[in-house]
């Protein structure tokens, strides 16, 4: 969009972008620094994380990391501010999790999963939250998991599929409405486009539903409130926004869907400083920024007086292509509103910065 | 017949000629004018007035003036001097034909020469137009880029004062954390002095004092909250498992593997002739209720089959058809009994019948359709039409390429064809 037109509107603009010499797959800004991590997966079947920090208009390597498999996801939500331990989930099924000073040997280290570790989340840590800290991941081999850094090889909650069922793959998993110690709440999705939230105080299924094309993405808007808004991205260019207040007990949440691309749309993230905005990103190496508005009132009730939830509207704010291929990464720095990192299947990671988002 | 025009008055100068012409009563417009070097033509219906000229002139630059009934003409000469006479006195015909078709040539060309001209000029003026918008276009462009600049030359300020914010936040940070580490040892030695003074003499009083200062101070204060802190965190989850079903359909595959229509179609053919009852036939009311069942009819079939009773499995199966012709097992059953009976036409039809309904191709008629091919590759090898045979065989390895008889068998087959093949 020219800016001649749009003049307020949120411009996401290049600040610099690095080849990589592997195929990235993750990356994650090290939370309160100017620093950020890049995981992947070397030519030659090892893992690599590369620590870079932002200096003016480039970025600087400072630390790079080889392990024996690639790696596939990573995340600092289960550390503390002081420590910043990095958990990773590798090609092999591998729990890790590192202390970056002194990467040889992980501070906690588990086979977790039979196949790759497709995605991986942390809550309880940073600052964010209260309660344990725990790690949830979601593998190939149809399973999600949670770990809790302090108990070794079990996880404290399994979630797999029936005996003798046949299992499809998990590609995605979050935390959620970690408000107080006891609750918690883990959405995965799936590659048959099952979206199931389970609730980790009572140790059972809350909700599950179906949206018929593979789930790629799904985040809670913020983990540490009463839950609020589940964004879940799928393939073929749709995405999902339900409103997680108010569960009807046949209806479920209540949802408002978008269809923005004609390709995968590969992530989704909340904006840490404002609930209403994120960004999702595309096969087509587009990104694109959207605003939630939410309806005049966001619950009513149904003809038999219970309660049901009531979807909002979406609207996009920007788009931009940066790539042709995939950007199949994406996160905002907590520290510096509007600034992110997107990495894509062409080798390159770019730092970008959103302008304007004072003014939504 | 044009009336010649006589009656002409001319004056001249060095340079110049002034012709009029008077029009009795008749209009002229430009159009009746054709003028060219050395020749001059007016033709006004019903009169012509024509001359050639005496000398040259400059034919573009000369004009005529139409009106009051007259033609007036200013001819401008190419060489200034004066004319004898207006016109060449002493022109024969064929001087005049040359001349004037002379001067249609030269009005040609000259009328060519003017489009050309046209032309080349059009074409400038579209070249200039097309110049002038893409300089207005590049201006804007160049706007549009100057905005993007600058915004990010903003942003790139606001981040390195971001950056450098955070390298002193780090460096403060650093600097407390040695302040509250000196802290930290200097109760330890007050401590230590404490108790060396406790053995020597109570001086409890002043140390202690200093003792409780320094506690106050930030060092160890945040050791001790931080060892609360942690003890807040609640224990590891008791470990616990909870199982999942995943979302059931006909056919197990993700909307991105599946080829739904085909499969909706194939759903909706087996609901369809689920429904089919031919109750149209007389003998029916002989029958029993169960008897009229076309799937208790099939399950009959099968146990005679089973039995041995291929001609009563053939009856069954005659009487479910008849009931509902569009169930492809029935068909495909029957065809197996007629093999063993060796009506081997009437199983190739029967397994015919039975692949026809088989259609749409989708995973979930597999089996039956292998069984079909086989049926009917089989028939067509015992009435020795062994091509034939062989193609339905290789049709159901396609679809089944792991049945090691159906592998066999079809290697049998190509044996028997290249043994019959030299002999025929």
């Amino acid at each position: 969009m020219s800016a001649a037109v749009g003049a307020e509107r949120p411009q996401v603009v290049s600040h610099v972008q690095q080849a990589l010499s592997y195929t990235v797959f993750d990356c994650k800004w090290v939370p309160r620094s100017a620093r950020l991590l890049c995981l992947g997966s070397a030519a030659r079947g090892t893992g690599l994380i590369q620590l870079y920090e932002l200096h003016g208009a480039r970025l600087e390597l400072l630390r790079e990391i080889e392990k024996p498999k690639p790696i596939k996801c990573g995340t600092f939500g289960a550390t503390s501010l002081q420590q910043r331990y990095l958990a990773t989930g590798d090609f092999d099924g591998n729990l890790n999790i590192w202390n970056l000073e002194a990467p040889e040997i992980p501070v906690y280290s588990v086979k977790g999963h039979k196949e790759i570790i497709n995605s991986i989340d942390g809550v309880g840590g940073l600052g964010i939250g209260e309660g344990a800290p725990e790690i949830v991941t979601g593998s190939r081999d149809g399973t999600v998991k949670v770990w809790d850094p302090r108990q070794n090889d079990t996880p404290v909650a399994n979630m797999e599929p029936v005996q003798g069922e046949s299992k499809r793959d998990c590609w995605t998993v979050a935390f959620g409405n970690a408000y107080n110690q006891e609750e918690r709440v883990v959405c995965a999705g799936y590659d048959n486009g099952d979206i199931k939230l389970f609730d980790l105080k009572t140790m059972s299924l809350r909700w599950e539903t179906n949206i018929k094309n593979g789930v790629c993405s799904v985040e809670f808007d913020r983990k540490d409130i009463n839950m609020n808004k589940l964004v879940a991205t799928s393939l073929e260019g749709k995405f999902h926004v339900f409103d997680m207040r108010t569960q009807h007990p046949t209806k479920g949440f209540a949802s408002v869907s978008e269809k923005a691309q004609k390709s995968t749309i590969w992530q989704v993230r909340h904006l840490p400083q404002n609930r209403d905005v994120f960004m999702t990103s595309g096969g087509s190496g587009s990104l694109h920024l959207w605003k939630y508005e939410y309806p005049a009132q966001r619950s009513k009730k149904d003809s038999e007086g219970c309660e049901m939830g009531v979807a909002g509207s979406v609207s996009l704010l920007q788009n931009v292509t940066l790539s042709t291929q995939p950007i199949s990464s994406l996160d905002w720095s907590p520290d510096k509103k509007g600034l992110c990192v997107c990495g894509a299947f062409d080798q390159t990671v770019r730092v970008l910065i959103v302008t304007k988002l004072n003014k939504i | 017949m044009p009336v010649w025009l006589r009656e002409h008055s001319w004056r001249q100068t060095l340079t110049a000629v002034y012709l009029s012409l008077p029009l009795r009563g008749a209009r002229a417009t430009a159009a009746n004018i054709f003028c060219s070097e050395r020749y001059l033509k007016v033709s006004v219906p019903p009169f012509l007035f024509e001359a050639i000229l005496y000398a040259p002139i400059d034919d573009t630059n000369s004009t005529a003036k139409i009106g009051n009934g007259n033609i007036f003409f200013t001819l401008y000469k190419k060489e200034p001097a004066m004319w004898d006479s207006l016109t060449l006195a002493n022109a024969d015909k064929e001087k005049l034909q040359y001349l004037r078709e002379n001067a249609v040539v030269k009005a040609h060309e000259k009328a060519k020469e003017e489009t050309e001209a046209k032309k080349i000029t059009k074409q400038e003026h579209k070249k200039y137009a097309l110049e002038a918008t893409m300089k207005v276009e590049e201006a804007e462009r160049k706007r549009i880029e100057d905005l993007k600049e600058k915004e990010r030359q903003k942003v790139a300020k606001e981040l390195d004062l971001w950056k450098n914010q955070q390298k002193n936040g780090d460096k403060y940070k650093i600097i407390q954390k040695k302040r509250e580490l000196h802290q930290e040892t200097e109760p330890l030695k007050e401590r230590k002095s404490e108790k060396i003074n406790k053995t020597r003499i109570p001086n409890e009083g002043t140390s202690k004092t200093r003792l409780k200062s320094t506690k106050g101070g930030h060092g160890s204060c945040s050791i001790f909250s931080q060892n609360l802190k942690e003890e807040q965190l609640p224990a590891p989850r008791a470990a616990a498992t909870i199982k999942v079903n995943f979302t059931p359909r006909v056919f197990p595959t993700a909307l991105r593997e599946s080829r739904v229509a085909e499969e909706e179609e194939w759903l909706h053919k087996q609901a369809e002739a689920r429904r089919i009852i031919n109750s149209d036939l007389s003998e029916l009311e002989d029958l029993k209720e169960e008897e009229k069942n076309p799937d208790w009819l099939k399950d009959k079939g099968n146990k005679m089959f089973a039995m041995g009773d291929y001609l009563g499995a053939v009856n069954a199966y005659n009487l479910a058809v008849r009931l509902n012709n569009k169930l492809p097992l029935l068909y495909l059953n029957r065809a197996a009994c007629h093999l063993k009976l060796r009506n081997l036409h009437k199983a190739i039809e029967d397994s015919s019948k039975a692949l026809e309904l088989l259609t749409p191709p989708v995973p979930d008629n597999e089996k039956a359709r292998v069984k079909a091919h086989v049926r009917r590759g089989t028939a067509f090898c015992q009435l020795e039409l062994y091509t034939e045979g062989l193609q339905d065989y290789e049709a159901a390895l396609k679809i089944d390429p792991r049945n090691e008889n159906i592998e066999k068998d079809a290697e049998k087959i190509r044996h028997l064809i290249q043994g019959t093949m030299p002999n025929s």
